[in-house]
């Protein structure tokens, strides 16, 4: 009973992590623009998050290192200090995007102004990450994202074509850069660098053992697998609604109008709640995860588990990074532009990120009798070398596309 | 500005026009929330506007796309005239039933415009 109160806990952590507006904006525009012809990428990058996030966490339950103190093992000085710096760059960038995010769906309720809004959302986050315990976090905000749901029933509830939804899960071969930019941006977005920073992070904060490896891993497949039904359902009902009628989604708020739809009011207002509390949940772990990286990688003392004002530096680093995401959602920016942007520069930062997780969990002197098994080492090779290949194709696509255009 | 550039900008305005026609709908049928729909018909305001300004700065040097850019800039002042009565009255029923449809039509001749480049 008590494993499955631990698996469903972690289901609900990560929809208030997994499903960011990273997903929210590319999985509206990629159904908008290509239809149901991308959605096999988003399996591809769910299985690919599945496989990593599996893995980290099975190193911390037999070795206790979070993902950056392998960077450090295994890179050298400079490119772990490389590592470290990108990632920062790129998980500052998503904290912006998710502060800023957070403005707009607080102003749909109120209409005061997204600036406003964006300093009263660092404000309720600041105050969660300091007042409420870990796992208070993780159930508020994924309790309440849980609201998401209501995507699932509109994409059912405008009942589909179900023949060519089944043919969308099939690869194909597509001559046009378009679709090939979204494909890419769709795993991209699954595999967002600070998922895997903050899940492993988080198992060291919730003292993961061997005996964890077991919830670990139907966390991470029935967790994500939930997430990226979400996605599929965001696609799937942007297919039905925008393409027929030529919508290409610019705003959080055009997401919001795909529930809208189908359960008018009510539609509307779940979608926001959900999207609220789902970003507000990506919010906070982007935070916690430039934080741990830094402080893994500079040996400092960190982590929610101890008293905040005890560890002043990783506590300072944490109030820096969410100062800096408020500063770049104050700029005026547009967040759907800037997620555009973090999740495409994000691919070229996840080789550095996932290889050091794939050759610990391959190290038999590390893992002892968790070291990966055949399935695990095989699928490990198979996403390093397709994440390898998106690092090349990303920037490239952006370009050539126009980000998507 | 090239045949490509104002394809894709007047894209976004045929875009705008249809999503405003259906946020319209919606305000018309009684569906929405009052708020969403006026801060949501102004963001969209805010993109048409933004997409007026750079037609209007951008070099228009063949005569096809000179004309083209015109009755886009055109097209854009009347999407943010319609977008405009949702913002100001997201409770006047028979104000967005007429918006809806005038978007809708907007909507449809930015796309023709468009295609003929």
């Amino acid at each position: 009973m008590k494993g499955v109160l631990q698996i469903a806990l972690g289901v609900i952590a990560a929809i208030g992590g997994f499903v960011d507006i990273g997903d929210l904006v590319f999985n509206s525009q990629a159904g908008a623009s290509v239809g149901t012809a991308a959605l096999w990428a988003i399996p591809v990058g769910v299985l690919g998050i599945i496989v990593f996030a599996e893995m980290s966490g099975r190193i911390v339950a037999a070795s206790k290192k979070p993902n950056f103190v392998l960077v450090k093992e295994r890179y050298g000085p400079r490119l772990s200090a490389f590592t470290l710096v990108a990632s920062l760059v790129l998980t500052v960038l998503t904290l912006g995007a998710e502060l800023g995010g957070l403005g707009f769906i607080i102003n749909y309720f109120f209409d005061v102004s997204v600036s406003f809004f964006v300093l009263v959302a660092l404000i309720v986050i600041a105050a969660a990450i300091y007042f409420l315990p870990f796992g208070g976090i993780e159930r508020i905000f994924g309790y309440m994202g849980l609201a998401l749901l209501v995507f699932i029933a509109s994409s059912i509830n405008l009942d589909p074509n179900w023949g060519e939804v089944g043919r969308g899960f099939v690869p194909e071969s597509h001559s046009a850069a378009v679709y090939w930019y979204f494909v890419v941006g769709l795993i991209a977005a699954a595999l967002m660098p600070y998922e895997i920073y903050f899940y492993s992070s988080g198992a060291v904060e919730e003292g993961w053992g061997p005996k964890d490896i077991g919830v670990n891993r139907w966390n991470a497949i029935v967790g994500f697998g939930l997430g990226g039904l979400i996605s599929v359902a965001i696609l799937l009902t942007a297919a039905q609604l925008f393409k027929p009628a030529g919508i290409s989604p610019t705003s959080i708020g055009s997401v919001a109008l795909l529930t809208q739809q189908p359960y008018a009011e009510l539609g509307l207002i779940l979608a926001l709640i959900g999207m609220l509390f789902a970003v507000g949940g990506a919010t906070i772990d982007t935070a916690f995860s430039a934080a741990y990286n830094l402080a893994q990688h500079q040996g400092w003392k960190w982590g929610k588990r101890f008293r905040l004002l005890n560890e002043p530096r990783f506590t300072l680093s944490l109030a820096g990074f969410l100062l800096a995401g408020f500063a770049i959602a104050q700029t005026g920016v547009d967040p759907v532009e800037l997620t555009e942007y973090a999740v495409i520069f994000s691919i070229p930062v996840l080789p550095l990120t996932y290889l050091p997780i794939l050759l610990v969990g391959n190290d038999k002197s590390v893992m002892g009798a968790h070291v990966n098994g055949p399935l695990a080492r095989v699928l490990g090779w198979f996403y390093f070398g397709l994440i390898c290949l998106l690092a090349l194709a990303a920037p490239i696509l952006f370009v050539w596309t126009n980000g998507g255009s | 500005m090239t045949p490509g550039e104002l394809s894709r900008s007047i894209d976004t305005l045929a875009s705008t026009a249809a999503e405003g026609s259906m946020l319209a709908g919606d305000v018309a049928d009684d569906r929405t929330k009052a708020t969403f729909a006026r801060v949501h018909a102004r963001d969209m305001s805010d993109v048409v506007v933004h997409e007026a300004e750079k037609l209007n700065d951008a070099q228009a040097d063949q005569a096809n796309v000179a004309a083209a850019k015109t009755k886009a800039i055109d097209l854009a002042d009347k999407i943010d005239t319609a977008l405009g009565q949702i913002q100001v009255a997201p409770d006047d029923a028979p104000g967005a039933r007429k918006a809806a449809t005038q978007l809708d039509q907007l909507s449809k001749q930015a796309g023709d415009l468009s295609a003929g480049l």
